[in-house]
């Protein structure tokens, strides 16, 4: 069903607009850089994952894009404008799940935040919750609180609370690195899946290899110390993507093995 | 069984208790200390019975509470809205908290003799002291609730496009909450004690000055009598604010 | 981080800023224009008058009576809420049955018992000991009462196994285990002893530091009243921070985790 999709969206790639572009960008925290030299062209439709050792700068250039930080030099473009702060429809999904969701609201309520500040009229709230509720498979539990829901609940209570902002831009900073490998291995395709429904634009960094090659169109890993961009290679595996077949294709280890090699160099 | 058995506690307590006063009551009628010192259970609650009865002990006991609510509400809102301004702003806790941190300890009842200097010996003094010795809790309590808030709840609202107001009220304020209420428990239990005090040095209309002058007549009945409706007072406040906080932090409750 | 070194001068200078520029600015605004109030003065006579009683030793007797009190009142119902609270502490029976009567009993505002007090005993050092006493007990029981159910059921568990005698299990294995949090219930204490004395002395009692504000008060003398004030939170103040230093250096290993 997707595959006419992505052969669509390779006709049209010369002229596939490009959503985001990092042009030479450079970050310094604390007189450190943390980011140079970064230039990165992102199409809308793709999904990029970011790997690499600690300290490279992957979730700094997440942030970057969220808003929640300005380079302090070269320019980061949303839609060929600069990027000057957060936007409603480029929504984050934090790796610390309990502490991005409001305890004091149920899981119905925290999404309804995101659709109070969307403007939605009051009566439309509950049910629009319901329903991305429902995307997420928690449709039983809308009205419980965050600390009565497993980890891989709450995470994805963040993830429909992002979806309520209808974005165009996904981004996903190591959101199932606390979870136990099951729930990852789901959590991973409900992504999927709702992604390939949406046709969301996704920047997903991640320490895990195996899940970047599983997810992504195209990987890029970064080196630390200053964070640059090391290696990138395109992910040629067909869509939709499974849990078995995928990962024993030989491109797919092929390039798990690529991405291994670069990650040993770069932490040398 | 479980269902029953906190329920057959809290009776075990309550007959526990019957049996203190029980004890109470022989101890006065054995005279062992002279019954113009401590009455018997029998003579307070007649005492109580009769002050209601004439008609005097309502007014009383009414200028009392009152007092005590309006200075904790005053109270309340200045050191709520005081205490979120400052808490949010990193600029003000630096230069001004240190400030109120310090005068933390200052006992409320040594401003008395200030206020009794500005205000004289009037019920606005009295309100004043109220409010100004609640005040202290309320501030610095909420002042750390808004402090303490989460930051990455402040990222996420800024992801969200939540408006400034927004932000205060939908995240800082119900965050704080908890921090808050704690303050404002502890502010409830000073209104009562310096609505006493404040009665009992400017003799205004109220229990403070009740048990005082039965005191001063050796009037033990009444002044236990007093006494006891002053604890309930304590009491029922204590518990009626108990409800309010069980209510709003439900959330807490419902931990795994 | 180039923000660390200024992290210890600079907070400590910005703590002090603006308290610092209020007093100025109020020292100037009073002496520039002359004003005369009987309920506020200058910074500057404020320190005189300070000093003055300092040096006559008036603050210092009436310090002495004051904490005289507050400390007579601490050990008394320190000892009451220290038993009283080791015995609820240890058995839940008795713990459970009592509870009622100590939730309704506790609410007694301290200072409506004062009367009670000043009828059977008059003015003086007994009737303050006496309320302070009453309002000593309660933070000493709670805080024993949780210190004793607060002890880890495992160390217990060794004490059975080593097979300790009574005394030893007490000595050995209780009370250092429980010192932690009854210091802590002490440094509390001794704050409630200081305001409870101090309220005593401003209501009726002619004694201490209360008496000593109230007269200055009534002698329209109100540098040495404001100065008697600053000196009542500098008491409280010490004493909490002397404590604090205690519990530091006999307890570091346990220190609590929650900053009040």
């Amino acid at each position: 069903m997707n595959e006419p999709r992505r052969l669509e969206e390779f006709a049209v790639a010369a002229e596939a607009e490009t959503l985001i572009e990092f042009r030479d960008v450079g970050v310094i925290l604390g007189g450190q850089p943390i980011l140079q030299g970064i230039d990165l062209n992102i199409r809308r439709g793709e999904f990029v994952c970011v790997i690499g050792p600690s300290g490279c700068g992957k979730t700094t250039a997440l942030r970057l894009l969220a808003g929640l930080l300005r380079p302090s030099s070269g320019t980061v473009l949303y839609r060929g404008e600069a990027l000057s702060g957060p936007r409603q429809n480029i929504a984050v999904v934090f790796q610390d799940y309990a502490r991005a969701l409001l305890p004091w609201r149920t899981a119905a309520g925290n999404v309804a935040l995101a659709l109070e500040s969307l403007g939605v009229p009051a009566a439309e709230r509950g049910d629009r919750a319901r329903e991305l509720l429902a995307k997420v498979g928690l449709a039983a539990h809308a009205r419980r609180y965050p600390a009565e829901m497993s980890g891989g609940m709450q995470q994805r209570v963040q993830i429909a609370r992002c979806l309520a902002q209808n974005p165009d831009v996904l981004l996903m900073d190591e959101p199932f690195g606390a979870l136990d490998a099951m729930t990852r291995q789901s959590l991973q395709d409900e992504v999927l899946g709702i992604v390939a429904a949406t046709g969301a634009t996704v920047f997903f960094v991640t320490h895990d290899l195996e899940e970047a090659v599983y997810l992504g169109d195209r990987v890029i890993g970064l080196r630390p110390h200053p964070g640059r961009i090391g290696i990138e290679e395109t992910v040629p595996l067909p869509r939709p993507r499974d849990q078995l077949t995928t990962r024993e294709d030989p491109a797919f280890l092929r390039l798990r093995r690529a991405l291994f090699d670069f990650t040993k160099s770069a932490k040398a | 069984m479980t269902r029953l058995a906190p329920f057959a506690w809290r009776l075990a307590g309550l007959g526990v208790g019957i049996l203190l006063v029980l004890l109470w009551q022989r101890i006065a009628d054995a005279r062992v200390i002279p019954a113009v010192f401590l009455p018997g259970p029998d003579q307070a609650w007649a005492s109580l019975l009769a002050g209601f009865e004439s008609g005097g002990l309502w007014p009383k006991l009414l200028a009392t509470v009152l007092r005590m609510v309006y200075g904790w509400l005053l109270a309340s809102l200045l050191g709520i809205a005081i205490g979120a301004a400052i808490g949010m702003s990193a600029l003000a806790r630096t230069y001004i908290g240190p400030t109120l941190e310090f005068l933390r300890p200052l006992p409320a009842p040594a401003i008395i003799p200030l206020a009794i200097a500005f205000f004289g010996l009037s019920d606005t003094m009295v309100l004043g002291v109220i409010g100004f010795g609640a005040l202290w809790p309320m501030l610095l309590a909420t002042m750390h609730g808004f402090a303490a808030v989460e930051p990455r709840l402040y990222e996420v609202a800024r992801t969200l496009g939540l408006s400034r107001l927004g932000v205060v009220v939908k995240i800082a304020l119900p965050s704080s909450l908890p921090d808050i209420l704690a303050g404002m428990r502890l502010g409830l239990t000073i209104a009562l004690i310096l609505a006493v005090v404040g009665e009992m040095l400017t003799g205004q209309d109220g229990l403070g000055t009740w048990i005082l002058r039965a005191a001063r007549a050796f009037r033990a009945a009444d002044l236990f009598a007093g006494v006891i409706l002053l604890g309930l007072l304590g009491y029922l406040s204590a518990q009626a604010l108990s409800l309010v906080e069980s209510r709003l932090l439900r959330w807490r409750a419902r931990a795994r | 981080m180039s923000g660390r070194r200024e992290r210890g001068g600079g907070a400590a200078a910005k703590a002090v800023i603006v308290p610092a520029a209020l007093l100025m600015l109020a020292e100037l605004a009073m002496r520039l224009t002359g004003f005369k109030s009987d309920s506020v003065a200058p910074p500057s006579e404020i320190l005189v008058a300070a000093f003055q009683a300092l040096h006559d030793g008036s603050i210092a007797r009436a310090t002495g009576e004051t904490l005289l009190s507050a400390f007579g009142g601490l050990a008394i119902g320190g000892l009451v809420g220290l038993i009283v609270g080791i015995v609820l502490g240890s058995v839940a029976i008795l713990d459970r049955l009592f509870d009622f009567s100590i939730e309704t009993i506790r609410p007694i505002p301290p200072i409506a018992l004062m009367p009670i007090a000043l009828m059977v005993f008059g003015f003086g050092a007994r009737l303050e000991i006496a309320v302070v006493a009453f309002a000593a007990v309660w933070p000493v029981l709670i805080l024993t009462r949780a210190a004793i159910a607060g002890i880890e059921p495992q160390l217990l568990e060794v004490a059975r196994a080593l097979r300790l005698g009574f005394g030893a299990r007490v000595f050995k294995i209780v009370v250092p285990a429980i010192l932690p949090r009854l210091f802590v219930a002490l440094r509390l204490a001794t704050g409630v002893a200081v305001i409870v004395a101090v309220t005593v002395e401003i209501t009726v009692n002619p004694v201490g530091l209360g008496y000593a504000i109230m007269i200055a008060g009534q002698s329209l003398r109100p540098d040495l009243m404001l100065a008697l004030l600053i000196w009542i939170g500098l008491v409280g103040w010490g004493l909490n921070f002397a404590l604090q230093a205690t519990e530091r250096s006999l307890f570091g290993f346990a220190m609590p985790r929650a900053r009040p």
